[in-house]
């Protein structure tokens, strides 16, 4: 299935790219996009689907758009 | 009594006098330092109902005891006076060398009294002091007035001036330092141009007095060095904070067009990929292993230093997505002395009271370059237009009329900062109580509501967390004085802090001892506000009224349809009220007050205001 990713920060960097539509396997969980992605699952970071927090076993859906983003304190 | 110099200077502008004060080791333990110190001699020295641009008012620079020391990141300094934009006690932090020069000239804490007869930079160095002419850099920015002043005295000094902004009296401005620092959001450049004073500059001999100098330094080095691998590693320092905007685009928490939207899909031009792609330089604070201010250039070829609030407010905001414009509006607010976030939330007021015809104007979202020329006229308060600007939006909003207060962006009288509470309840609380208004200085909680709990929840667990922010960001780090920012973005351990306290003065202190000093001082600043405002009520602590408008609401995205709900925003304002031990008015009750040792400064409070 298709999903949108968004990377947010330093996270583009590590990632090699800032947004771009990926082929992921069905049922793919957030922990799942981290290893595809090779972000570290010990890294803090929020993921968001469409907007919303998503837990780590979380499965997505086709088209959904997920933003990667370490765990910002605001300034 | 090591860490503390045990020394104020007290300076009067009027009568071109000063004196060396002590102050003893009580008041030390009891107030620590930096915004301890500037809330209880504010409090004390004060009387109610002063004019904040009267001679009477007085500016307090404040230090703390790990203030100046090399170690993460000690570089900054406090500065207060009773606020003309909010008419209550008001502070903010710089960075500045001023945070060891001041201190090994012998002093922690500077009050200046008075005002010049003419303009004024006040020469400070160890047991010298000079009143000297600024006349040749008044009505200059603080660019100028910072290049002219290290002309004269060198790189190494420390330094605090002001700019138009300041000289004119607008009330949202700030006072600079380091040719990009700024501090003291809720007017206290004017405070500081209501004296004449132009700037201060501090040179000191003697080093600071520690317990243990071999062992602190040892540590601080070493953790500069371990703050700075960190940083590294994560990358923070790419982006810095600007970072942070592509975050609030996508989880509808961007302000746009005065906090009407949530998110732009033009926004990505503005983002912090984009601040780094265009990034000239990047500068910090004395101290500093993980700077934070990237400097692009505006189209006149001009370098701006920004950071995440002043490309929120100052970019999507106003619906400006072209970066060197918005660098060019941060730049106009830093040569001014303006606050950018004031700034934005003033220009962006202006534009919705324009299109809900309010009043009538020609500056619409989007339009650069009136956004300039509105600047200009707010920091030199040109005609019946820049003065009104000048005022910040809540008196703006007094004289619009027509219910405009409700799009106001601001909380007791300081605009908020660039986050979209529209439906971030806790984040809302969090502006909402504040000390000194809607500061996100203080507590920043919406990557916790999103991740640890729910975004609709309105429970305790929100209260609670916004008072342990207030007591680590708006207590210890504005009390020890360093930046709180290798904790809060690098999760540099916060246990490090008590850690480097104790080394410099010799103590013994735990987390709970600073919690109980951050208690302390936040319950003061309360009584600040109940003797200026005996009136006060819980209603004083809530956003916007815009955010639970529900007319207001997204028509699409994550949150459409939800705006903040009224009753359920109270209820969370008494989960917080509860665990303070504060009153239905939001004001700490006699028995918190006796348990924080407050009862003097309680009585004197009485005399103004019932406490219960």
């Amino acid at each position: 299935m298709k999903i949108k990713i968004k990377m947010i920060g330093p996270l583009i960097y590590e990632a090699g790219f800032s947004e771009k539509e990926v082929d992921v396997p069905a049922e793919t969980t957030a922990d799942d996009l981290l290893d595809i992605l090779h972000v570290s699952r010990q890294r803090p970071k929020i993921i968001t689907r469409n907007g919303k927090a998503v837990a780590p076993n979380e499965r997505f859906d086709e088209g959904d758009r997920i933003a990667v983003s370490p765990l910002y304190s605001g300034g | 009594m090591f860490g503390w110099t045990g020394n104020i200077l007290r300076v009067n502008l009027s009568a071109k006098t000063f004196k060396k004060e002590s102050y003893n080791e009580d008041f030390a333990l009891k107030w620590v330092g930096g915004r301890g110190f500037a809330a209880k001699i504010l409090y004390d020295e004060l009387k109610p109902g002063i004019d904040p641009l009267g001679p009477e008012n007085k500016f307090v620079v404040a230090l703390g005891p790990i203030a100046g020391i090399p170690a993460p990141n000690t570089g900054k300094a406090v500065v207060a006076a009773k606020s003309p934009l909010t008419g209550f006690y008001g502070d903010g932090n710089l960075g500045t060398r001023m945070s060891e020069q001041l201190r090994k000239a012998g002093y922690d804490c500077l009050i200046v009294e008075g005002k010049a007869a003419r303009p004024t930079l006040l020469y400070i160095e160890d047991d010298k002091v000079e009143f000297l002419s600024a006349e040749e850099v008044w009505g200059q920015g603080t660019y100028a007035t910072n290049a002219w002043i290290y002309g004269k005295y060198g790189k190494g000094v420390g330094v605090l001036n002001i700019g138009q902004g300041g000289e004119n009296l607008n009330l949202y401005a700030m006072v600079r330092s380091l040719e990009g620092r700024a501090g003291g959001r809720p007017g206290i450049g004017a405070v500081m141009g209501s004296k004449l004073l132009k700037a201060i500059v501090a040179k000191g001999s003697t080093p600071i007095p520690q317990a243990d100098p071999p062992a602190m330094k040892t540590l601080g080095l070493g953790d500069l060095r371990a703050v700075g691998e960190l940083n590294k590693k994560t990358g923070w320092s790419i982006q810095s904070t600007t970072g942070v905007l592509a975050w609030c685009n996508e989880v509808a928490g961007l302000p746009v067009r005065n906090f009407r939207k949530t998110s732009h899909p033009e926004a990505w031009k503005i983002d912090g990929e984009r601040v780094n792609d265009a990034r000239i330089a990047t500068y910090g604070c004395p101290n500093c292993t993980m700077r934070c201010g990237v400097t692009i250039h505006d189209h006149e070829g001009r370098e701006s230093e920004l950071d995440y609030e002043n490309v929120g407010l100052l970019g999507s905001n106003l619906e400006i997505f072209d970066l060197p414009q918005v660098g060019s509006l941060n730049y106009l607010c830093d040569e001014y002395g303006l606050d950018t976030m004031s700034a934005g939330c003033v220009l962006s007021f202006y534009a919705d009271a324009i299109e809900r015809g309010a009043t009538t104007g020609d500056f619409k979202f989007g339009d650069a370059e009136r956004a300039k020329e509105l600047l200009r006229m707010a920091a030199h308060r040109e005609g019946k237009l820049g003065n009104l600007l000048a005022d910040g939006t809540r008196r703006m909003a007094r004289a619009f009329g027509h219910n405009s207060e409700a799009y106001a962006m601001q909380v007791k009288g300081l605009e908020v900062a660039a986050y979209n509470c529209k439906f971030i309840p806790g984040q809302a609380l969090a502006f909402g109580v504040a000390a000194i208004g809607a500061h996100h200085r203080e507590a920043w909680i919406i990557t916790f509501e999103l991740k640890h709990t729910t975004r609709e929840s309105y429970g305790p667990e929100k209260a609670a967390k916004v008072i342990e922010l207030q007591r680590i960001r708006g207590g210890m780090f504005e009390f020890i004085v360093a930046c709180r920012f290798p904790w809060i973005e690098l999760g540099w351990p916060i246990e490090n802090y008590p850690k480097y306290f104790n080394t410099v003065t010799g103590l013994n202190w735990t987390l709970d001892d600073m919690w109980q000093r951050a208690d302390r001082i936040y319950s003061l600043i309360k009584l600040n506000y109940l003797r200026e405002f005996p009136g006060a009520s819980r209603g004083d602590d809530y956003p916007p009224a815009v955010w639970f408008d529900p007319e207001n609401a997204d028509k699409e995205g994550p949150i459409a349809g939800r705006v903040l709900e009224r009753d359920k925003y109270d209820g969370l304002l008494q989960h917080y009220y509860d665990q303070r031990g504060y009153d239905r008015r939001g004001i700490p009750t006699k028995e918190t007050l006796k348990k924080l040792d407050l009862a003097q400064e309680a009585a004197e409070a009485e005399r103004y205001g019932a406490l219960t």
